[in-house]
């Protein structure tokens, strides 16, 4: 039988149980995942304590089974993971301070959203009650204390991906993982999901987040670790990789009635050095200093009077993002 | 737009009342309580759990129109008369011919031996005139009978076969219908996806992610299932015994004697159900391409060895020990030795059938179980249980081993 781990008695601390207080919550050591013949991740080391962290890569990057192997759902081929100085495909110890929720959208469709956190919180020891009241009180977290009562099949796709935010909160964990948490939600959802990222941040839970868009993570942390093709490629924060972007050629589209006279009044510029016409709505702008452009860019269309209906960064997003750090290889 | 408002407040704190007991009778009990809940809503559980009823009913109401319809008794003295020397059944039943040799007058109700001549009156050479004398060997057994002249020459074969065809059903039904039929197919249509089931639907994660070892997880898990299987046959045997005891053979409003046999009955189902429940279990965790194929060839081996235990069950020790191999086989034991304490005559029955002839034996023998492994029934019920426990024990270690490696991708 398991040792009691949170045993409290006379003459000890008063305190949850710890396993090695001053370890990293997440300690990633050379770690290498196969699968037969196919590398889903390679070699990849990092260490994370506190704030939020965004994991960004493609599609078959190596998110998922990186984060698969964080929770101890997938055992690594080579290296080792901590999580707060514990296996966790040995142990379930850590458990105790994780939150996890899954991408896959696999649910107890029968239950109700209120049962689904309550029965998940008992299996963290407590009693029915407490655990009742956990659940209600991270279901209003989350804004769904109102339709705690109905069945989960009957939940849009954002108060699915809610619920599992609150199901793995119910034990006030140290450390969240969250993978995928805002895909296939709508705006409104998404809003709300990130908003409860940003405020378990502010809280100063280490959360660690997927997600192959770009710009979601952006509205969540700067702090971002970049997969591709299983390896890491970039660990740090966002606004230094985005500068060292900013230096490199980008396209800014503006969506125009009069594409032609715009591209004239931009042309002199001297960042950027060339304009395009895709189609008579649109001109296309390249630039290689994109934040000097966007800086001038509303003074010169306010002194061309030409109407602008919208302005976009196609190039502004993981791909290019990937492309730049690496070099043209993939 | 919802915002959060306040940041949870984080489970409350352990009192020092509570230990790890507490806390392993938490997840226990919630994870049992989850995996029942489970079952209720699946539509296959009802299905399952309607046609095992459906079957149970069937069965009974065969019964029910067996012992109503009643066996006539022959003539078996050609002498016009039917059933002159009678049964002698309350005799029969008392403890003092029980399970040994011993002789006493008590057969010859016509009198017809006794107007013989008196020196005509002990072929059995017993010093008794007009008796029967019971020979049983040293493990309790009847092994022959040696009547005095016109004695038990025609005895009542009705009341002998209803009685032998009750106890005979009571007995087979047990074996067959509920250690076999329901007792393997129910934990083989349930049991088997408890873990496996989980983890084909992607929803496992939400077991396993918690602070809580997976061989726990599996052990609650078939708990779960077991706090289902287990008051589903509480509920069927306890009709059982309602039934046959209402419309059994004799007298009485209600055969209570029965009750004893049934009480067996449950035990076996109990242990049989749970040991199976948790093979199937393993299976599935151990084999997950092959699980069901696996199940499948334990169900036919299953089968077999029941057929050739029964076929074999009165004769040697040898088909004894092979049929020892397959986990039915304990829990028929289980019936075996609760027949041989609940019903002390049951050895003596058997002989009698040699009196009634081959119709009666085949009734007996088609059930009959000699004591196994030891003499004693009560050694041999708490054996019998010992072993299922044990096999349950091993294949429980066997599906810990293979979960705790399982990845779940």
């Amino acid at each position: 039988m398991m040792p009691d781990l949170n045993q409290v008695g006379e003459g000890q601390p008063q305190q949850e149980w710890q396993a090695i207080p001053e370890a990293p919550a997440i300690m990633v050591d050379h770690v290498s995942k196969w699968y037969g013949q196919v590398i889903g991740l390679n070699d990849v080391s990092l260490a994370i304590s506190g704030g939020v962290t965004g994991v960004l890569g493609m599609n078959g990057a190596g998110k998922s089974t990186l984060l698969k192997i964080i929770v101890g759902r997938l055992r690594p081929s080579q290296g080792q993971i901590r999580l707060f100085g514990t296996d966790p495909f040995k142990n379930p110890a850590p458990y105790h301070r994780l939150g996890y929720v899954s991408e896959s959208e696999k649910m107890y469709d029968w239950m109700t959203g209120l049962d689904f956190v309550t029965t998940l919180a008992r299996l963290h020891g407590m009693t029915r009650d407490e655990a009742k009241e956990r659940a209600e009180h991270v279901l209003d977290f989350v804004g769904l204390s109102d339709v705690g009562h109905k069945e989960i099949g009957k939940y849009s796709k954002g108060m699915r991906q809610r619920v599992k935010i609150a199901h793995a909160l119910v034990n006030d964990p140290d450390l969240i993982v969250l993978d995928e948490p805002l895909q296939g939600c709508d705006p409104l959802a998404r809003t709300t999901i990130m908003n409860v990222i940003r405020e378990l941040g502010a809280m100063g839970k280490t959360i660690l987040v997927t997600s192959h868009i770009l710009s979601e993570i952006e509205r969540i942390t700067e702090q971002i670790v970049i997969l591709h093709n299983g390896r890491l490629l970039a660990l740090g924060n966002l606004h230094s990789i985005r500068e060292l972007l900013d230096h490199i050629p980008h396209r800014i589209l503006l969506r125009t009635p009069n594409p032609r006279e715009l591209g004239r009044a931009v042309l002199p510029h001297p960042s950027i050095y060339g304009v395009r016409f895709p189609n008579p709505e649109e001109l296309i702008i390249e630039t290689n200093n994109l934040s000097d452009v966007h800086q001038d860019l509303p003074g010169m269309i306010v002194q061309s009077g030409v109407m602008v209906t919208a302005i976009e960064n196609p190039d502004d997003n993981l791909e290019s993002l990937l492309g730049y750090l690496i070099g043209g290889r993939s | 737009m919802m915002q959060p408002t306040t940041p949870p407040t984080g489970p409350p704190k352990r009192k020092l009342s509570e230990t790890v007991w507490t806390k392993l009778d938490r997840k226990a009990t919630a994870i049992a309580e989850f995996t029942m809940r489970q079952y209720r809503k699946k539509r296959s559980t009802w299905a399952i759990g309607g046609v095992g009823l459906i079957l149970i009913v069937i069965v009974l109401l065969f019964y029910i129109e067996a012992m109503s319809t009643g066996i006539e008794s022959w003539d078996n003295d050609d002498d016009g008369m039917v059933d002159e020397d009678g049964s002698d059944w309350e005799v029969w039943q008392s403890d003092e011919f029980a399970s040994r040799s011993v002789s006493g007058p008590m057969s010859d109700d016509d009198g017809d031996c006794m107007a013989l001549d008196p020196f005509l009156r002990d072929d059995n050479d017993d010093g008794i005139d007009c008796n029967v004398v019971y020979i049983f060997n040293s493990k309790g057994e009847l092994t022959s009978i040696e009547a005095d002249p016109n004695v038990d020459e025609d005895p009542n074969e009705s009341e002998f076969l209803e009685e032998a065809m009750h106890r005979s059903f009571i007995i087979g039904f047990g074996k067959f219908g509920y250690l076999f039929v329901l007792g393997m197919f129910i934990p083989m249509f349930l049991a088997t996806g408890l873990i496996r089931g989980e983890q084909e639907a992607g929803t496992l994660h939400y077991l396993v992610g918690k602070p809580i070892a997976r061989a726990e997880i599996l052990m609650y898990r078939v708990l779960g299932f077991l706090g289902l299987a287990w008051p589903y046959f509480i509920g069927l045997i306890t009709l059982s015994a309602l039934v046959t005891g209402i419309f059994g053979p004799g007298d009485s409003i209600f055969r209570f004697s029965d009750l004893g046999i049934w009480f067996g009955v449950l035990i076996a189902t109990f242990f049989t159900v749970m040991t199976y429940s948790i093979v199937f279990v393993t299976f599935g965790l151990v084999g997950p391409r092959f699980g069901y194929v696996a199940v499948f060839l334990l169900a036919v081996f299953e089968l077999f060895m029941m057929l050739v235990g029964t076929a074999g069950s009165g004769s040697s020790v040898r088909v004894k020990a092979l049929t020892s191999m397959s986990i039915s086989f304990w829990g028929t034991e289980i019936i075996n030795s609760t027949a041989w304490m609940v019903w002390g005559d049951y050895a003596f029955m058997n002989g009698q059938a040699l009196l009634v002839g081959p119709y009666a034996e085949i009734s007996l023998w088609a059930v009959w179980g000699t004591p196994f492994p030891t003499t004693s029934p009560v050694a041999n019920f708490i054996i019998s249980i010992l072993v299922l426990t044990f096999v349950s024990a091993l294949f429980v270690l066997m599906g810990q081993s293979a979960f705790k490696k399982r990845e779940l991708n």
